[in-house]
């Protein structure tokens, strides 16, 4: 990069065209949800038809316990869902990378299968499963609805962890863990003491990716939802069906927020842990 | 204790929740809708519902489905390379993780509301419609919303960060040097792109069409907000058997053809580009050559490259 700098500042035309090309694609990716903030203060009956600016739809918010509770909902499953599938990615993820062998070939492509699989296949076949388990095997617990969605919104996150926490082990060598058991650590002492605190950031960084990606959550969740126990993006969705109110963009604006601290936390974390910006694309895209 | 005890509770989590609920869906896919009320039966087997799945009302949202899969993943490649490239070499370093994070921050943003943005933008009364009605390039409103390009242009919009994010890793890795080298040796712009950097950048590119291409296929969001009835695809299909027509085997035989429509499309796209791309990589084998073998590429490819910008 110095060497193309010391060259000078002549700037040839595909430069610019680049540089043009990029800040419109940029626009492009911000446009809807700009649009979104902004008719989040629509004062009008109908999300699509502007009125005036004001609060009236985080207002509503207020007023509305349907999508106060369908928000609470998100945010306890989120919650469940993430620590789930942190627990489990981060134990499959140290054993991917420190007791490697034939398994992890196989651990490898089901992992990939979870995440390959189009989101309306597991939802659809969720469906019948947790139903078979819960009304024709009896087992109560998969009656629930906030147990229903974290079954259903753990499995993708689960894979995320995995890859996430085994790149970072896998970066790492071993010495400390060998060092730790010449020292006759045992080994869940060495677990505990040294494989789990280097593999922290990962850890943390999984888990609020899995909180986000649980918050988000649509499709899988609109299909094994009980009703009582809706998360709020199944409540937008059936308001579509119902006709697109502001309080809808508003409660958007308010989730976009909190996805963007969860995410805005993941980068620190991340960063912190001596990652580059590259790194942490590679993280935060599963790859 | 076996090397693999940390990852069983993750292995069983997914084979009773992953992998029990689609063998299920595979079973019932067999099966038929015994009345108005049953959903499925498996007492009598049969490939049946495959065929219903495929009479001309549910193949031409096949169809349709892969035409958008399709031109959506050509149209995120062509508009998303561009912008890879200038993220990972023109753009000042400096500025790089800024620019990350502004494609992830849509890439993270709610899927569905993302797509609701479209519909307020597309919408024949929203104030795009109005803007183009003022300047004189349309006459009347906007008559995009609920067609099948409403759904193109969602589909390219919400799949568009998963096709830059990867190839901006690929083009990053390929780094400045060898890309100076062979500018040293005397190839202008346009042949250290289409000789050096895209060829070693080709992981990126994969990955990017299928991160792009599997999840487009499945996509059930999108064409339910801006497609409506002219824009379906086989994501609403299925949907549709579970939730209101209740024929639990047609609706699985469905998501079981659209994961092996996607199968086949995946193997014939990357035999036509194996096959196109051959007398390409005979001439050029050692550059991709190295780009495979992984670790020996660093040091000896600006090398290599030479022997094909000299001959």
């Amino acid at each position: 990069m110095t060497l193309r700098q010391a060259r000078g500042p002549r700037r040839s035309w595909s430069d610019v065209a680049l540089n043009v090309w990029g800040v419109l694609v940029l626009l492009f990716l911000f446009a809807p949800i700009i649009v979104i903030v902004i008719y989040s203060f629509n004062t009008g009956r109908l999300l699509v038809a502007w009125n005036e600016f004001g609060f009236d739809g985080f207002l509503t918010l207020l007023e509305k316990p349907a999508i106060r509770d369908a928000v609470w909902v998100s945010i306890q499953t989120g919650a469940i869902a993430a620590l789930v599938a942190t627990v489990l990615g981060t134990l499959a993820g140290i054993a991917m990378a420190r007791h490697p062998g034939r398994w992890v070939v196989w651990f490898i492509g089901l992992l990939l299968l979870v995440s390959v699989t189009p989101e309306i296949v597991d939802a659809v076949a969720l469906l019948p499963w947790l139903v078979f388990l819960g009304q024709d095997l009896g087992i109560g617990l998969f009656n629930d609805g906030i147990v229903r969605l974290v079954v259903g919104h753990s499995l993708f996150s689960t894979a995320v962890v995995s890859y996430i926490v085994r790149a970072r082990l896998v970066g790492l060598d071993a010495q400390l863990e060998e060092a730790s058991a010449d020292l006759y650590a045992k080994p869940f002492a060495t677990f505990r003491r040294v494989t789990l605190p280097l593999a922290m950031p990962a850890v943390l960084a999984g888990f609020l990716l899995s909180f986000t990606l649980s918050l988000d959550n649509t499709v899988i969740a609109a299909f094994v939802q009980v009703s009582g126990t809706t998360p709020w993006p199944v409540y937008v969705l059936s308001a579509l069906r119902s006709g697109l109110r502001p309080e809808i963009a508003s409660v958007s604006t308010i989730m976009l927020v909190l996805t963007l601290l969860a995410l805005g936390l993941v980068a620190f974390v991340l960063r912190r842990a001596g990652d580059s910006a590259t790194q942490i694309a590679r993280t935060m895209t599963g790859n | 204790m076996p090397s693999f005890a940390l990852a069983i509770p993750a292995w069983a989590w997914l084979l009773v929740f992953f992998v029990a609920p689609v063998a299920m869906v595979v079973w019932f896919s067999f099966g038929y809708k015994p009345g108005i009320f049953g959903t499925h039966a498996n007492d009598v087997l049969s490939f049946d519902r495959y065929l219903e799945a495929l009479s001309p009302t549910f193949f031409t949202t096949f169809l349709n489905t892969l035409w958008i899969g399709l031109a959506g993943t050509a149209l995120c490649l062509v508009i998303g390379l561009p912008v890879a490239y200038w993220m990972a070499v023109k753009a000042p370093p400096s500025k790089r993780g800024l620019l990350i994070a502004l494609v992830m921050v849509p890439f993270w943003t709610n899927f569905l509301v993302r797509t609701i943005g479209w519909q307020v933008i597309l919408a024949p009364e929203g104030w795009l419609s109005s803007l183009l009605q003022d300047l004189g390039l349309i006459a009347g409103p906007l008559d995009i919303l609920y067609t099948r390009t409403a759904v193109l242009i969602g589909v390219v919009y919400n799949y568009l960060p998963l096709m830059i994010l990867p190839l901006f890793v690929a083009f990053d890795r390929v780094g400045t040097p060898l890309r100076e080298a062979s500018k040293d040796l005397g190839a202008d712009r346009w042949r250290t792109f289409a000789r050096v950097t895209l060829p070693l950048a080709r992981p990126g590119v994969i990955a990017g069409v299928l991160l792009v291409f599997i999840p487009l296929m499945g996509d059930y969001i999108t064409a339910t907000v801006l497609g409506g009835a002219k824009g379906n695809m086989v994501g609403q299909l299925v949907a549709s058997q579970f939730q209101t027509a209740q024929n639990w085997a047609l609706g699985s035989a469905m998501a079981v053809m659209l994961i092996l429509v996607i199968m086949v499309t995946v193997a014939i796209g990357a035999l036509v580009v194996w096959l196109v791309t051959l007398p390409f990589r005979i001439r050029n084998r050692l550059v991709i050559g190295a780009a495979n073998g992984g670790a020996p590429a660093e040091a000896p490819a600006p090398a290599r490259e030479t022997q094909g910008v000299a001959s």
